[in-house]
């Protein structure tokens, strides 16, 4: 669990030039970005006419975009006691299941409650791990997620993908507080882009951000 | 209008028989204790008339009942017997319309006509039955109002792209054997056979070596099946160039027409298994939004079955304009990785089987699964040498497999979302994998291009890369209208 904490990327929040992408601090960085891809480049990485554009698109409706834009922000830190009680649950379930085999084997019945144990103790663990490691990002012209700790996956989604926006709360996230962003594309991946742990006003938020964002792009230069 | 009334007598007997069989077996089931005498002979008698008298009346009505129309705008459709249902299925939603027709279907002159749309992975209308030309007819009217804004131009004609030559027809049904039902005949036999041989005869230490014969056995017989099966499938096989979209034709008992929409096509995909690439063949798969032509999750059909390497890469050039790929190796240290991963994998059946002996004192030779280790280099290779990337101004390509090598081809104006990733073991090595989804309805293989255990700095790049490039090409397009 310990590697899931470690990433350099998310530890270390930007100006690593590894990861390009964790700058991008302020407005002013946008028409930087169109080219920034650059300082890593191998000879294969010239792009013909694709900068040119993106670059017009920067200049031409800077504004009104970055207003929509985020910093590369956290999950509300209530989503552990969410993810908590979940693991809990799960804990004791396989606990019980695990107990039944080993009490079977002639254990001592006491097994079970240290196997709960056990597991909630990993459970928790990953809970912390699973926090640390999310982040998203409401980029110029796409969503950006990073998530997981066994396997850890950064997504761009972007505007003009995104089919519609919903915001879902289900009864345990209703009584943290705590609200689920589902992002649709056409992809074959489908609904699997959801920003889990926002607080109502978070997620409702970044759905009018996304929402905006996505007309932009559709609209965009082409009026 | 009405469908064709010959349909009737074929949709009596098709649901006749379906019917008669359910009902048959459970006369033949719940008499089978009792005996039955003569009483119950002629109950059945009566039950069975009656049954074919109602499934006559409601094939009459239902065929009388449905009804479907073409309006400027839609498709229409009234049906059902009972409950009645009327739907409007505007012309720009339909992507294709496929028509099927078995070799009874045949004798009879009709055949079933598929409405398909995007969204949903089943079929939107299916008329059956109608007349052989009016299907055509139907097909070809609903394409051309589908592109209304392209006006058919009076001398268009169908180019033919392909045509399937008896030769690569036999290509076809040599190539075709499926290896993962091989693999899997494989792991049944070896675990049914010893118990099975222990079963028949107390010389099972000298049986079990009849194993790996009844398993050469299983296996020619399936190729023989599965060759059989493609052969009858593809034969006859054509690919038209029909405006702007490709029509196909093929099967002998069940001719099959469809269609792809060429703006709708959504990555192209090169399949050649292990046999198909030792003779030089490989068949291309076309894999539109939303629908895959032929159904099926696993079996994604091909646009093109069997062709010579070079004529396939032709063709999938003159749909999308794409270079002869060179592709780009992961590093040599994943190749490390999967020499690591087998070893481990042949370790663990080695030591359950090790297990099984001591608690079991059964299954003398388990050690021998430890000499799998002699696979482990090449199979550790042959994964690696099969990998690769390669992209250029308008496409990302990966390919992947050794013992089906699948090739995928993605535009960037076609990308969804981009992702790079990488899980706690290849972070040891500092791989990644960069993975490019598109809108295909895809299955287990299509949807998406991956490219595996490549250098975790290269998978970034390439991800923020191929989304820059989705950028720069969605508004070009734009801007070409």
């Amino acid at each position: 669990m310990a590697d899931g904490r470690d990433d350099p990327d998310v530890e270390v929040n930007g100006s690593s030039g590894r990861e390009r992408v964790s700058g991008e601090p302020s407005p002013g960085s946008v028409t930087a970005k169109a080219h920034a891809p650059s300082d890593r480049s191998s000879p294969r990485r010239e792009y013909g006419p694709q900068p040119m554009s993106g670059h017009r698109q920067a200049e031409t409706l800077p504004e009104e975009i970055l207003e929509y834009t985020t910093e590369r922000r956290s999950l509300s830190p209530r989503v552990r006691i969410l993810w908590s009680v979940r693991a809990g649950a799960v804990a004791i379930l396989f606990g019980i299941i695990a107990g039944l085999f080993a009490t079977n084997a002639g254990a001592s019945p006491a097994i079970t409650g240290v196997l709960v144990l056990v597991f909630l103790f990993v459970g928790l663990g990953l809970v912390l791990a699973r926090y640390r490691v999310w982040i998203y990002q409401i980029r110029r012209d796409a969503l950006y997620l990073e998530r997981g700790v066994f396997q850890h996956v950064r997504t761009l989604v972007p505007f003009v993908r995104i089919q519609h926006v919903d915001t879902s709360r289900g009864p345990l996230e209703r009584a943290l507080g705590l609200s689920t962003l589902v992002v649709y594309t056409a992809g074959s991946r489908g609904a699997d882009v959801s920003v889990p742990g926002l607080t109502p006003e978070e997620a409702r938020d970044l759905q009018q951000r996304v929402k905006e964002l996505a007309i932009q792009a559709e609209g965009g230069d082409a009026v | 209008m009405n469908l064709d009334r010959r349909s009737i007598p074929y949709r009596i007997l098709e649901n006749g028989l379906r019917i008669a069989a359910v009902v048959g077996f459970a006369l033949v089931a719940g008499s089978g204790g009792r005996g039955g005498g003569s009483a119950a002979l002629q109950q059945t008698v009566t039950f069975l008339l009656a049954g074919v008298v109602i499934v006559i009346l409601w094939e009459v009505a239902y065929v009388r009942r449905y009804q479907y129309q073409i309006t400027p705008d839609t498709f229409d459709i009234q049906s059902g017997v009972l409950s009645r249902r009327e739907r409007e299925i505007p012309f720009e939603r339909i992507q294709n319309v496929d028509i099927a027709q078995n070799v009874i279907q045949r004798t009879f002159g009709i055949a079933e006509v598929r409405l398909e749309t995007a969204g949903g992975g089943s079929t939107e209308a299916r008329l059956r039955y109608v007349s052989r030309p009016e299907a055509t007819r139907l097909q070809e009217l609903i394409s051309d109002r589908k592109h209304e804004e392209t006006a058919r131009d009076p001398g268009a004609t169908d180019d033919v792209l392909f045509d399937l030559s008896s030769r690569e027809l036999g290509v076809l049904g040599i190539t075709s054997a499926n290896f993962r039902l091989l693999g899997g005949i494989v792991v049944v036999l070896s675990l049914v056979a010893p118990p099975l041989t222990q079963e028949l005869s107390p010389r099972a230490e000298l049986l079990l070596f009849l194993g790996p014969g009844i398993a050469l056995l299983a296996i020619l017989a399936l190729w023989v099946i599965s060759g059989l099966q493609a052969v009858l499938q593809y034969y006859d096989f054509r690919l038209l160039r029909h405006q702007n979209e490709l029509r196909y034709e093929r099967g002998l008992f069940q001719r099959y027409t469809g269609t792809i929409p060429l703006p709708k096509v959504q990555t192209l995909m090169i399949r050649e298994n292990i046999l198909a690439r030792r003779l030089g063949y490989a068949s291309l798969v076309i894999e539109t939004a939303g629908y895959a032509p032929g159904q099926g999750n696993e079996n994604v059909e091909s646009a093109v079955p069997i062709a010579k390497r070079q004529r396939v890469l032709e063709l999938a050039n003159t749909i999308e304009d794409i270079d002869h790929p060179t592709f780009t190796r992961p590093p040599k240290r994943a190749r490390t990785r999967y020499l690591a991963r087998y070893t481990i994998a042949v370790g663990l059946i080695t030591a359950i089987g090790g297990l099984y002996h001591l608690l079991t004192n059964s299954f003398p030779f388990w050690f021998v699964s430890a000499g799998l280790v002699v696979f482990v280099p090449p199979a550790a290779h042959l994964k690696w040498r099969n990998l690769g990337y390669y992209y250029d101004d308008e496409y990302i390509v990966t390919r992947a497999g050794f013992w089906t090598r699948r090739t995928t081809m993605v535009p960037y104006y076609r990308v969804q979302t981009v992702s790079s990733s990488q899980t706690i073991f290849q972070r040891r090595r500092n791989l990644g994998t960069l993975v490019v989804d598109t809108a295909t309805s895809g299955g287990f293989w299509g949807g998406e291009a991956t490219a595996l255990d490549i250098d975790v700095d290269t998978a970034r790049t390439l991800r923020d890369a191929v989304h820059d490039r989705f950028q720069g090409a969605t508004t070009r397009r734009r801007a070409n209208g």
